[in-house]
């Protein structure tokens, strides 16, 4: 797996995890420390999503740089090779 | 948020029921590659099927 790969699965893991929390939250809504590990965790996947696409491309159009150009056409189509084989 | 427990004596209970205990916090894979790769972060609720039954 070269950087680009390694990152996206580490943003697709820390994704993975506030997903679950948040199924845990829906029922739980006080709960301190599942609402800490949310806030912790969605920290972590903002920083990572903002040196993704800082380096590659943006994942969502609110990423997308548009200081000198626009870069959200930039991301590559699925059909051109653009989805990551995830490795289980 | 109300309360659902439910207590019943056990000769009184239907002959089969589902239930999901209500989870509290307490502990959470801090690998979470290997919690991806599990499906869950809540280590009580890692069951695989075995084939035969869950672990």
């Amino acid at each position: 797996m070269n950087g680009q790969e390694q990152l996206l699965n580490n943003i697709n893991i820390v994704d993975f995890t506030m997903v679950d929390l948040a199924l845990f939250l829906d029922t739980h809504p006080k709960d301190r420390r599942a609402l800490d590990y949310y806030a912790h965790y969605s920290q972590i996947k903002r920083q990572l999503c903002r040196e993704f696409s800082k380096k590659y491309y943006p994942l969502t159009m609110a990423e997308a740089d548009c200081e000198k150009s626009w870069s959200w056409g930039e991301a590559p189509l699925p059909w051109e090779g653009g989805c990551v084989h995830v490795e289980l | 948020m109300q309360d659902f427990t439910y207590v019943e004596k056990k000769e009184e209970r239907p002959l089969a029921m589902a239930y999901v205990k209500w989870q509290k916090f307490d502990k959470v894979y801090d690998e979470l590659e290997k919690a991806f790769r599990i499906g869950t972060i809540f280590p009580e609720l890692n069951k695989p099927f075995t084939g035969r039954r869950c672990v």
